[in-house]
């Protein structure tokens, strides 16, 4: 057992201790089991529980201790992308199936994300799970389908995530549209327990992909356990359709508005019951982290004078998604409390009595000093990492801190890997996308053979593959161009929201200024 | 050689390679509606009942009813590929026969001899042009319809040109050794051949000899997007190799980067001649720029492309090469490609769900789910070569073509042929019915293996190195042609019977035949020849 003592935000689902009025924040410990759970919150800075009273305590003064941030909508093989534009299009696309048809769609996100996928997929998985745990991440939701789906590596994977069980089945997830049949099957799997991740609804008000909605109202999905992702596109009073067994919707509104100009009504969501939380969504339209979306959310409520507190905000990207996730994991993540997940990030406060919410919502990546996923560290600066014996630390640079991740092999989970190597194998592929996808195809082994230099450790064991999960978009069959030479990888995007990103953002999309705002987080 | 195989499989094993099949055939295998009609059996059927006394079996006798099973289906792309013993080996005589004359009643010739043929030499008189007469003591005409009955060919006519041809050459990746050790063969000499009045009759015997011919390095590999786009009958293609390796160009041909593949050479000083051996290539850009380069290196006026015993390969190569000689104002347009339908299974409606099969074959995903309800056996027909490739580069030989094809013209020979008419390019000649009738694309069982990551369904281990190929996607004809499947049926066109004089006499009497055509078709005044009335 290990704790944090610094500043505690708990957002424990047990309120009773906490006054009206108050963040419910206070000086304490977080105590980490050895099985990865929190085996208790303690208050005050002498408080052991029972088993704890030679266990390393590891004080970071008046920063906050959060629960692991949860973003409930990302597409992670896409997120060493840039933001995209169509430049053709001059209006808000009209929905998900509009967008995927655009000139320049399949060459900016299909093409390059097949190249990482193809050559480098555990690299790839290194980047855009470190880039998540810079944020604060640490459960997110859209890893990309693979062959041997793994429980928590870096970041909890949503998708795969079994808890040692190996039951694949406890959430489901589905970016294209579904026929009614299979969402009625769905929906029999939510009342056995599972949970349901689909994309639904997704675009302009009232556009034809409302219909999705109403076929999953249809097919039974409107349950507990069904997490609409999007649902823009649905006429509000439609939502209280679901308020007999409310969900939850994924809303992600850096999306909405750099793609639609709109987004979803949260107010009518939380007037139905339906929870709602925060996904980030994928690179090439979305936050590079929910930390980040977390600005846009407030953003976005004030500019639409929506009522939502800084803590609704924060609750949107911890204890919402975590207790829609406990619905089908029976394991609490987003909340500090005795026996849930031992997800921890520690975030720079200036002082004791700043207030804790805000502080988080305008927390940058600078501010994010440990994150612990499953009681283990996975990235901390260089103090943190070595006090809490981060395992296998490799050195990273974030923006312009010098940090520490705890790298291994996606594949087996044990084998250190080296940040530069992540990099440089990147890089390579960058350099000769077609090179690296015909080496890697000749190979037969989809894997990260270049850090290895073998496709598997195990003898017979099947090459590690990953899979893409958004619209293919427009193109030969088979997807890719008959010269591979076409195939461009951009450049690799930063780990942080930095002054390019948010430049890019600027004059771009469909949000008319309204997210130009970001940069005050920034500056 | 005899017959065994020399791997043991134990029951559990031939269990195995039996359910895989199972799997496959029953599930991907895109004619299994059309073989079943076409030859009133039930592969399937028999699959599941021969595996109620598979451990019963001596290993030939199961391998031997595994290959009768799948040879059964007629079809060259859909082969069950034995142990690993000789992978990759073919058994050979120092010889090559072939026939001539009209369908009824043809005359068998040798018409190569290997110059290697063994320390012992050839017997006295034995050459090329002596007449085969009796093979293993029986008449040669009889001989070669009994082992038609063990070849792929869906046509009387495509299953006697393989058995022509593996009366001399026997892939043992597809099929076990020759029963025979030895060949005891009648013959008449060259000088007293039977148009010359003698009725003399020599017999010799010749041993079966295993070679193993190397793949070109310009092939394509294995395990790359390209062979997920191959249309070939890997058997011929063996034997191709090995003929390649033992029977040396007596003709002057041009010089070229890829010897495997292509060959060319002026007829004369108006007309050029194309031999299109294979389509086997990794790279089809290169093909295109080779085959350009040799064109601009032919008389201009006509050029024959000559596609017999091409056994297919890379669909894009063959579909691709279509517009170097296709006439817009002949044409109507952009040259249209073969398209590719699968079966509509669970198992491939499963196999297009999978994100692992996303860009493969998401593009025919929609059509399989709705088959469901609409009753329909196939997915909606798509091109693997798209459209836009197929003129990407436009005409790069100004005057008329004609193709010959035959009925060892395969898969992406096919696929050539049907675009060639379906397109009107030119004229085609068919040597025999038709084309050989390969009608799809074709994977291994490592391929297979591959795309059902994510469906829920695997394929047992096979043992011993024991593997198959099978057809996948079911080619469909284009434009007049449309919807016609090329199975069997092949591409038929203008019907000519080779002479003695092609097959001794370097393709005499066929050239002149096709020339005939280049001349009819009319050369464009801009290209000819200042002294035949061109304006140049």
């Amino acid at each position: 057992m290990w704790g944090i003592r610094g500043r505690v935000v708990p957002l424990a689902a047990d309120t009773a201790p906490v006054r009206a009025g108050s963040s419910g924040a206070f000086v304490g410990t977080v105590w980490i089991d050895g099985d990865g759970t929190v085996a208790a919150v303690t208050r005050g800075r002498r408080a052991r529980p029972a088993g704890a009273h030679d266990a390393q305590v590891v004080d970071v003064g008046s920063s906050l201790v959060v629960p692991g941030l949860v973003d409930l909508h990302n597409h992670l093989a896409y997120d060493t992308l840039p933001l995209w534009t169509e430049p053709a299009q001059k209006v808000p696309f009209a929905h998900h199936d509009s967008w995927p048809r655009a000139a320049t769609y399949a060459a900016s996100t299909t093409w390059p994300a097949y190249a990482f996928i193809t050559a480098a997929p555990q690299e790839l998985l290194a980047y855009v799970e470190t880039k998540a745990l810079v944020g604060g991440t640490t459960t997110i939701q859209g890893s990309p389908p693979m062959n041997r789906p793994r429980d928590g590596w870096l970041v909890r994977n949503v998708d795969d995530e079994s808890f040692g069980t190996g039951n694949r089945d406890m959430v489901y997830a589905s970016v294209l549209t579904a026929t009614p049949a299979a969402l009625a099957t769905r929906a029999n799997a939510m009342r056995s327990g599972s949970l349901f991740v689909y994309h639904c609804g997704e675009g302009q008000r009232g556009s034809l992909v409302a219909r999705e909605y109403a076929d999953a109202t249809a097919a039974g999905c409107l349950q507990s356990r069904f997490v609409a992702v999007h649902a823009n596109a649905v006429d509000p009073v439609r939502y209280a359709d679901w308020s007999h067994d409310p969900g939850a919707v994924a809303w992600s509104p850096f999306s909405n508005l750099w793609l639609y100009g709109q987004t979803t009504d949260v107010p009518a969501l939380r007037a139905a019951g339906v929870t709602v939380c925060l996904g980030a969504d994928w690179a090439p339209s979305g936050t590079k982290h929910v930390l980040g979306e977390l600005k846009v959310a407030r953003i976005v409520a004030d500019h639409l004078g929506w009522h939502l507190t800084d803590e609704d905000l924060v609750r949107m990207v911890t204890a919402n998604p975590g207790d829609v996730l406990a619905r089908a994991w029976g394991r609490q993540v987003g909340r500090l409390q005795a026996g849930a997940v031992a997800d921890v990030v520690v975030l720079h406060a200036s002082s004791s009595r700043v207030d804790p919410f805000r502080t988080i919502l305008r927390a940058v990546e600078d501010d994010v000093q440990l994150v612990v996923v499953d009681g283990v560290p996975r990235y901390a600066t260089p103090a943190l990492a070595d006090e809490t014996a981060m395992p296998t630390p490799t050195p990273v640079t974030v923006g312009s801190r010098a940090m520490r991740v705890s790298l291994t092999r996606p594949d087996d989970g044990t084998t250190p890997l080296s940040w530069d190597a992540v990099v440089a194998r990147l890089e390579a592929v960058r350099a000769d996308p077609r090179g690296a996808i015909t080496a890697a195809q000749a190979s037969g082994a989809q894997a990260s053979g270049a850090v290895s230099g073998t496709a598997s450790s195990e003898p017979g064991a099947e090459p590690f593959l990953l899979a893409l999960d958004m619209p293919t978009g427009e193109g030969p069959v088979g997807g890719l161009p008959h010269d591979l030479g076409q195939v461009v990888v951009p450049p690799l995007q930063s780990l942080v929201h930095d002054a390019d990103w948010l430049a890019s953002v600027h004059g771009r999309g469909f949000h008319d200024g309204v997210l130009d705002g970001l940069g005050v987080y920034y500056d | 050689m005899g017959g065994t195989t020399g791997t043991h499989l134990d029951g559990g094993q031939r269990l195995q390679v039996l359910d895989a099949l199972v799997t496959v055939l029953s599930g991907l295998y895109a004619h299994l509606p059309a073989k079943r009609a076409a030859y009133a059996t039930d592969p399937v059927q028999a699959l599941v009942l021969l595996r109620r006394r598979a451990a019963d079996l001596t290993d030939a006798e199961f391998h031997l009813a595994v290959t009768g099973i799948v040879l059964g289906l007629r079809d060259a792309h859909t082969r069950y590929r034995g142990p690993a013993v000789l992978r990759g080996h073919v058994a050979v005589l120092p010889f090559v026969v072939e026939a001539y004359g009209p369908w009824a009643d043809p005359t068998f010739v040798v018409t190569k001899v290997d110059p290697d043929a063994g320390a012992d030499g050839l017997p006295d008189g034995f050459e090329e042009g002596v007449e085969v007469v009796t093979w293993n003591a029986v008449p040669v005409a009889r001989a070669v319809e009994v082992h038609a009955d063990r070849e792929t060919g869906g046509r009387a006519d495509a299953r006697r040109a393989r058995a022509l041809e593996s009366l001399t050459s026997r892939p043992l990746d597809f099929a076990p050794p020759p029963d025979e050790l030895w060949v005891d063969l009648g013959y008449r000499p060259r000088r007293t051949g039977r148009r010359g009045g003698s009725t003399e009759v020599r017999e010799a015997r010749f041993d079966w000899r295993v070679l193993a011919p190397g793949r070109a390095g310009t092939a394509v590999s294995a395990r790359t997007r390209e062979a997920l786009k191959l249309a070939v009958d890997p058997a011929a293609d063996a034997v191709r190799r090995a003929k390649r390796d033992r029977y040396a160009a007596r003709r002057a041909w041009l010089d070229t980067s890829l010897p495997d593949v292509l060959a060319a050479r002026p007829l004369d000083d108006r007309y050029g001649y194309l031999r299109l051996w294979s389509f086997d290539v990794a790279d089809d850009d290169a093909y295109l720029d080779e085959v350009t380069r040799l064109l601009g290196l032919l008389p201009p006026c006509g050029v024959v492309v000559d596609l017999r015993a091409n056994p297919g390969g890379l669909v894009w190569a063959a579909e691709r090469l279509l517009q170097l000689f296709a006439d817009p104002g002949r044409t109507g347009g952009p040259v249209q490609p073969v398209r590719f339908e699968l079966a509509a299974t669970p198992l491939t409606r499963q196999m297009a769900l999978s994100p692992f099969n996303r860009l493969e074959l998401e593009a025919w995903s929609a059509s399989l789910q709705d088959s469901v309800t609409t009753g329909d056996p196939y997915s909606r027909p798509l091109p693997l070569t798209d459209p836009a490739w197929c003129g990407d580069r436009g005409r790069a030989y100004p005057g008329p073509a004609v193709a010959v094809v035959d009925a060892t013209t395969y898969s992406s020979g096919d696929l050539f042929a049907a675009g060639w008419v379906d397109n009107r390019v030119g004229p085609l000649v068919t040597v025999g019915q038709a084309s050989g009738g390969g009608g799809a694309n074709v994977w291994t069982d490592t391929q297979v293996r591959d795309a059902l990551v994510g469906t829920g369904v695997t394929l047992p281990d096979l043992p011993a190195g024991i593997g198959f190929t099978v057809a996948v996607r079911r080619a469909v004809r284009s434009g007049a042609s449309d919807g016609v499947p090329l199975e069997d049926l092949g591409v038929a066109g203008i019907p000519y019977d080779l002479t003695r004089a092609d097959l001794l006499d370097g393709n005499r009497d066929l050239l002149t035949f096709c020339t005939g055509l280049l001349d009819a078709a009319g050369t464009p005044p801009e290209i000819l020849p200042a002294d035949r009335g061109g304006t140049s």
